[in-house]
């Protein structure tokens, strides 16, 4: 059962419509994050399901209530920020208890829980402190302890780590997982970082113009994108847009001006009508040509256009009678531009989409 | 080479400050302690006796202190309404602002004779509405001097508090909102607060400027003296040096004073950030 | 999104209504055709704006407030652009000492200022009471122009200057070629920050006046303390018109945040 619901929101900015009919649901206990480029409309879905902002057009729906009226404050949803937004007139501990303050709560049960949440947060100690005498990630674990302590029944996180330094990134995003898991809060997190997302979320949107391109657990947006967005954003370089499709039980064969490839057919295979095929760099296998080889199925011939050295591997643009191709191989063997070289799509390696 | 470099800016500005300002004003503090005797204070002693400049001064501080409080509960809610506007209309707001405080204080002490005069806008609008049936005495009252100062130092606070508000990041906003703040609670948990020291600089300006401005009080006091006609008259209508020397020492002490008290003030309320 | 608050805006009215109200008041009074001051005025003229030029001593310190502010801005220029860019763009001890004493004399009450200025510069050092008065406007402009400068050169990228000279610039040369016309606008701001400041100011001049010799604002209070009729509201007027044009200049040169930084 979703805990809530966006239905058909509309947002304007000046005329202009940032999220047009954006529908989105989640589930009580959930890690959902949203992933897009910048401007898409990730920080304004966000503020739209914290209140701040509201919608010309659609419905908020928490828990089956309309919230959509409901001011922010009256909403009980934590809001973690990309700049901490610390008090800096309050030490560390007036700023968790300002929430609960504000809940009149007693005095003896606001220090029990600032301790328990400072706890949680491995600030022990740190309650006579002020923001400005913390680091960056202290900051933002205060950040997260204000929110938290108030048990809101949606956190919201908007790219809260990108202020801090990679190593400090990936310790952070641990702690975010375990203390959401920990707690089962319902929570929507929206980053830059794909690697991020795709770690600690349990359903990941894909967001663009406005739009949910698509919604679904990490594993599955990895390996079978329905959009060619998607496919885009998440890595798939190189796409064919294909003449003909023809299915069959187990296989699905493809042409493209006459060059005939076969994908086979996978029980997770989605989106089963799509004419684009679309290929990972690292998943395209390249070799030299043979003077007198014939090429097959699922392969091309082609000439290396441009080689450029990657560290690990080398990355080639190659040029072929149906486009260009960006393929990524292993250092071992190393090929000039200019060089006649073979493509090789295998069988499983490539996705259709929209 | 770098120091000669940087002497060699600074210096003239230095010299030319410290012969014509700090020399003058050092003498004048100076000459206050000094007779054909030696080091006295007996010249502080006696004004201190006097009930005539002690009621100048008290009628001063109360003035000032009168005017600062008006300034406060005028200037704050103000501010924050124009720190929360568009930016265009900000930007008019604030030139509105600043309009006034550019403007000579001889034209805008002198607005207020039209308007609080005997035959003024406000006595003839309040006689032919009746209210009242013989004009009110506000020109030349310590009343009038309050009404100019406000005038004179509003802009100034309005000015100040906006600088520090815009300044308040909107995400403490949002944040105290999303833990469950009301707009009152915003704004007396997190805006006060944070307005604080510019509340203080804004005090400070308007209480200090009202302290020692001449050109109100003289065109709106009429016969009432505040310590800077005072001193005024004694220089130049009595030609009392000596007198004008100790009053002017007793302003820069007081000033003095009122910038450390509010600044240990500051310091107290907002112990960090 | 925004956020709608009648009560504070209809109070934020009211007071810009307190701030503009007299200004405008006093400017309806100066179209008065009577020869008594009052609002509102009973019948239109420009009697009153013709009588500014009847009175010689209008003309006279006006004449002199004009020389003086020009001449002190003059001075406080050349003293204090080569101290504000010291100070913007050098760090060394003591700056923030220096600092405070560049913009003490705004701290420093202006009418006792003034007095220590006739008891010392007109008294003991001598000075005519013109040099007097040009002395002690410089020293009142001076924190304005360093003030003004300073927060002008604030976002200055000196590593420009360094580019100059590695092309060959002597410093001085980099000074004029490339830090001056960066700051011309701030230059510009600052100067006409400082005359208002000068040309408006009472306290000091209000000490420094001679036969036939004292400033504009000087004279206005003189007359208003003889004569109240229109003629102070028509000068008003006048003196309005002047500041709202430096007070625009100064918004297209550098912007307001000068005035809502402190
Ligand atoms: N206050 C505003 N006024 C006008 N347009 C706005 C405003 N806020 C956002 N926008 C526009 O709305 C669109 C979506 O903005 P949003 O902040 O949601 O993007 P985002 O996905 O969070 O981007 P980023 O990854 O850069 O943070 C952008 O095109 C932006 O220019
Ligand atoms: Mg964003």
């Amino acid at each position: 059962m979703a805990l809530f619901t966006l239905q058909d929101i509309s947002v304007a900015y000046n005329k202009q419509n940032i999220l047009k009919d954006f529908n989105l649901e989640i589930e009580k206990g959930k890690l959902v994050s949203l992933l897009g480029p910048s401007g898409c409309g990730k920080t304004t879905t966000l503020r739209l399901i914290a209140g701040f902002l509201q919608a010309n057009e659609g419905k908020f729906l928490f828990k089956d209530k309309d919230y959509t009226k409901v001011p922010v404050n009256k909403r009980n949803f934590g809001f973690v920020f990309q700049n901490y937004a610390l008090f800096p007139h309050l030490s560390i501990f007036d700023n968790i208890a300002f929430g609960l303050r504000l809940r009149k709560i007693s005095k003896s049960e606001i220090e029990k829980r600032v301790m328990n949440v400072l706890e949680i947060v491995n600030l022990k100690g740190f309650e006579k402190r002020y923001p400005q005498e913390l680091s960056g990630g202290q900051k933002q674990r205060v950040a997260i302890a204000r929110a938290l302590v108030i048990e809101p029944d949606i956190l919201l996180f908007d790219e809260p780590l990108s202020n801090l330094d990679a190593n400090l990134r990936v310790n952070m995003r641990v702690e975010i997982r375990r203390i959401q898991q920990e707690l089962g809060i319902t929570t929507v997190y929206v980053s830059h970082d794909q690697e991020e997302c795709f770690s600690i979320s349990d359903q990941v949107a894909i967001m663009n113009k406005g739009v949910i391109e698509q919604l679904s657990d990490p594993a599955s947006i990895y390996k079978y994108p329905e959009t060619k967005f998607v496919a885009d954003f998440i890595g798939f370089k190189n796409f064919i847009d294909f003449d003909k499709r023809v299915d069959h039980e187990d296989k699905i064969e493809l042409s493209k001006s006459g060059y005939v490839f076969v994908i086979q057919k996978d029980a997770q295979m989605i989106n089963l009508s799509g004419k684009i095929g679309a290929i990972r760099p690292d998943d395209l296998l390249i070799r030299a040509k043979d003077i007198s080889e014939v090429v097959s199925e699922n392969s091309i011939s082609g000439r290396v256009k441009v080689s450029t050295y990657l560290g690990r591997s080398f990355q080639y643009v190659v040029e072929t009678p149906i486009g260009d191709f960006t393929v990524n191989k292993e250092m071992t063997e190393s090929y000039r531009a200019g060089q006649e070289i073979v493509l090789e799509i295998p069988r499983n390696q490539m996705v259709l989409v929209d | 080479m770098k120091k000669r470099y940087l002497y060699l800016l600074l210096l003239p500005g230095v010299l030319f400050l410290t012969i014509f300002m700090i020399v003058p004003i050092f003498l004048t503090i100076g000459t206050t302690f000094f007779n054909e005797s030696g080091f006295t204070i007996q010249g502080y002693l006696d004004f201190f006796k006097d009930r005539y400049f002690i009621e100048i001064l008290l009628t001063t501080l109360r003035v000032s202190l009168f005017t600062t409080i008006i300034c406060i509960l005028l200037g704050f809610p103000a501010a924050y309404y124009i720190s929360k506007l568009g930016k265009r209309t900000k930007a008019i707001m604030l030139l509105f602002t600043i309009f006034p405080l550019l403007t000579s204080p001889v034209v805008r002490s002198f607005s207020w004779m039209v308007i609080i005069g005997k035959n003024g806008v406000i006595n003839k609008l309040l006689l032919s509405m009746g209210l009242i049936d013989k004009p009110l005495d506000i020109l030349y009252t310590p009343t009038a001097i309050i009404i100019g100062l406000v005038h004179l130092f509003l802009p100034l606070i309005i000015v100040t508090l906006v600088g520090v508000m815009e300044n308040i990041e909107t995400d403490l906003l949002k944040a105290a909102e999303s833990l469950g703040a009301s707009r009152l609670a915003v704004f007396s948990k997190v805006i006060i607060p944070l307005s604080v020291p510019g509340l203080v600089i804004g005090s400070i300006l308007v209480f200090v400027g009202s302290f020692t401005a001449y050109t109100t009080p003289a065109l709106l006091g009429g016969k009432q003296r505040v310590i800077s006609t005072f001193l005024y008259q004694n220089a130049i209508t009595l030609n009392e040096w000596q007198v004008a020397s100790i009053v002017a020492t007793i302003m820069i002490a007081v000033t003095v004073l009122i910038i450390s008290i509010m600044n240990g003030l500051a310091k107290k309320l907002n112990p960090k950030g | 999104m925004q956020e709608k608050n009648r009560g504070l805006a209809l109070f934020t009215f009211l007071v810009f209504l307190f701030l503009l109200g007299p200004l405008l008041i006093i400017s309806v009074t100066s179209f008065e055709g009577g020869n008594i001051l009052k609002f509102p005025p009973e019948e239109f003229s420009l009697r009153w704006y013709e009588n500014i030029f009847n009175v010689e001593m209008f003309l006279i310190s006006f004449k002199t407030s004009i020389l003086v502010s020009l001449a002190g801005n003059l001075l406080a220029l050349l003293l204090g652009v080569p101290a504000a860019y010291a100070l913007s763009r050098f760090d060394f001890k003591g700056k923030t000492i220096i600092n405070a004493f560049f913009v003490s004399p705004i701290l420093v009450p202006g009418i006792v200022l003034g007095f220590a200025f006739l008891r010392y510069i007109v008294g003991t050092y001598q000075l005519p009471i013109y040099a007097a008065l040009f002395v002690g406007h410089t020293v009142i402009m001076l924190p304005f122009i360093i003030r003004v400068i300073s927060s002008s050169l604030s976002n200055f990228d000196f590593s420009i200057e360094e580019a100059a000279e590695s092309l060959g610039a002597s410093k001085v040369g980099t000074f004029f070629t490339v830090v001056l016309p960066n700051i011309k606008s701030g230059i510009l701001a600052a100067v006409m920050i400082a005359f208002l400041e000068s040309f408006n100011n009472v306290d000091i001049s209000v000490y420094m006046t001679g036969p036939g010799v004292s400033t504009f604002p000087i004279q206005m209070l003189t007359y208003v303390e003889n004569y109240f009729d229109p003629t102070i509201s028509a000068i008003s007027v006048l003196l309005m018109i002047i500041t709202a044009f430096f007070m625009f200049i100064v918004e297209r040169l550098m912007g307001l945040s000068y005035f809502t930084k402190r």
